[in-house]
């Protein structure tokens, strides 16, 4: 998942932000061509997840002491421990689902294993808005969220008119949260580039 | 909107740190709204002539002024 940015952080976060976006974007590509299969992508996934334990380790050691900061490092600390959780529920439910001939109830019971922290997810989100007390850094995760909806919208809606048309393969629908965080991720790349590239700010970074 | 927060800043010699530090938000913010890409909330715009000492009207220009 994607972390908003404070003053105080250094290129440290904003490097293992990026390498994360860039390695899962990596992974869902070479799964969704079928380059790789299910396992190796489930693996490679959590490994690239050690970039996001990395940038909430930068983030907390270079934090400033400030409120936007506290609610930032528990949004860090939040997305890591909900992402983590639904990397393995994932992983569980996906290998249950292969390995044993499950129905009814308990395959029910098994599809929450990764909603159940995507769930977590959204209230992590939720709760850095309400937390977040610059509101520039709130209206940049905000927007963030919205670019991240609209790539699963429209990659989503695009995916499936071309599988209508049997060009692509079929797409299980959650790659949406990886869709989504990587369109967050992206556009908290792109507003800390744009931030940085200020001229007038070049004299005070 | 436009602003003179460059001016009042270099006035007091202030970074866009010791601003954001002085209004409780982060480099950022101050970064975003001295540079026209993000209009303050009113509060904050009130929490910048607090730092100031001077009415918002003199920190914050309608783009027409």
């Amino acid at each position: 998942m994607t972390i908003p940015q404070t003053a105080s952080e250094g290129r440290g976060p904003l490097l293992y932000i990026v390498l994360f976006v860039l390695s899962a974007a990596i992974v869902s590509a070479l799964r969704l061509t079928d380059a790789i299969n299910p396992g190796t992508a489930y693996l490679l996934f959590i490994a690239s997840m050690g970039f996001m334990a990395l940038s909430v380790r930068a983030m907390v050691r270079k934090g400033s002491p400030s409120r936007a900061s506290k609610a930032i490092r528990r949004y860090s600390k939040g997305m890591l421990a909900t992402s983590l959780g639904y990397v393995l529920g994932l992983g569980a439910a996906i290998t249950l689902d292969q390995r044993f001939d499950i129905a009814g109830p308990l395959a029910f019971v098994i599809a929450l294993l990764p909603v159940i922290p995507i769930f977590g997810m959204i209230y992590v989100m939720g709760r850095y808005l309400v937390e977040e007390q610059d509101e520039y850094l709130r209206h940049r995760a905000t927007i963030a969220s919205l670019v991240g909806l609209a790539c699963v919208l429209g990659f989503g809606s695009f995916w499936g008119f071309l599988e209508g048309f049997e060009l692509v393969p079929h797409a299980p629908g959650w790659w949406a949260v990886p869709v989504w965080a990587v369109g967050m991720g992206l556009a908290q790349a792109w507003m800390s580039f744009t931030d940085r590239a200020e001229p007038e700010a070049d004299g005070d970074a | 909107m436009k602003n003179r927060l460059k001016v009042l800043r270099a006035e007091r010699n202030w970074s866009q740190q010791d601003l954001a530090d002085a209004l409780g938000v982060s480099r950022q913010s101050v970064n975003a709204i001295e540079t026209g890409k993000y209009d303050p909330s009113l509060p904050l715009a009130f929490t910048f002539s607090d730092v100031f000492g001077m009415p918002i009207e003199e920190i914050f220009l309608r783009a027409k002024d």
